[in-house]
């Protein structure tokens, strides 16, 4: 079996823009607490345009945000 | 918690409490204790109730945004879960007749729908364990609630 693992910087991010909360971050990607919650943790893995979203709110590229990490590619 | 969280986790406790009664009381009519039939009404009461209650009591979640894409993949996944427990209820009452009376057993065509409800009662059952496990044990802050 494939193991895949999406690892993402939501929380560094967060702080390194003015300590910015789940909240705030929910509302600009349009989407609930609990997603953000959920995301940064690693419990739910999102769509790709709210990916895009979550980036774009940084203000960085969607790579520096998640990362695949796949152990046969 | 959310306001679908709050709903489904009303539903199963009522529910379980019902078929908790439920059993009980079909104990005590396997024991001859001596019960008339309209008690058997009660945990269907109790069972509905919690719909009752869920749709009733809980008030919509503050927010611009209330539902978003997991949302409506917990959703969709629940409905899933609902659907294949009611399928399960299907095979399991279409048989268990059989099983219990024999092949040359009856029931009375009033049992059909009650049949219909507890298929309802399935459905909803099984949709708010799924929206409950998968929304999964977090509070309000997004710790953990229990280690």
């Amino acid at each position: 079996m494939v193991k895949r693992n999406l690892s993402n910087q939501i929380r560094r991010l967060r702080f390194e823009n003015g300590q910015m909360t789940q909240q705030q971050l929910a509302d600009k990607a349009g989407v609930t607490r609990q997603t953000i919650i959920a995301i940064e943790s690693g419990k739910y893995a999102p769509s790709l345009p709210l990916a895009f979203k979550i980036a774009r709110t940084f203000g960085v590229p969607i790579e520096a945000v998640f990362q695949y990490e796949n152990e046969d590619l | 918690m959310n306001r679908v969280q709050k709903m489904s986790l009303t539903i199963v406790i009522t529910f379980s409490l019902g078929i908790f009664l439920g059993i009980i009381l079909i104990l005590m009519r396997f024991f001859d204790v001596g019960i008339p039939k309209i008690v058997f009404l009660f945990p269907v009461f109790i069972a509905g109730s919690g719909g009752i209650i869920s749709i009733t009591c809980f008030k919509k979640d503050k927010g611009t945004i209330i539902f978003d894409e997991r949302d409506k993949l917990i959703e969709k996944n629940a409905n899933l879960a609902g659907f294949g427990a009611v399928y399960l209820y299907v095979i399991l009452m279409s048989f268990l007749p059989i099983g219990i009376l024999g092949e040359e057993g009856s029931i009375p065509v009033t049992w059909c729908p009650v049949l219909l409800i507890g298929a309802g009662f399935c459905q909803a059952f099984a949709q708010s364990i799924a929206i409950l496990i998968q929304y999964g044990r977090r509070d309000k802050n997004g710790e953990k609630k229990f280690k």
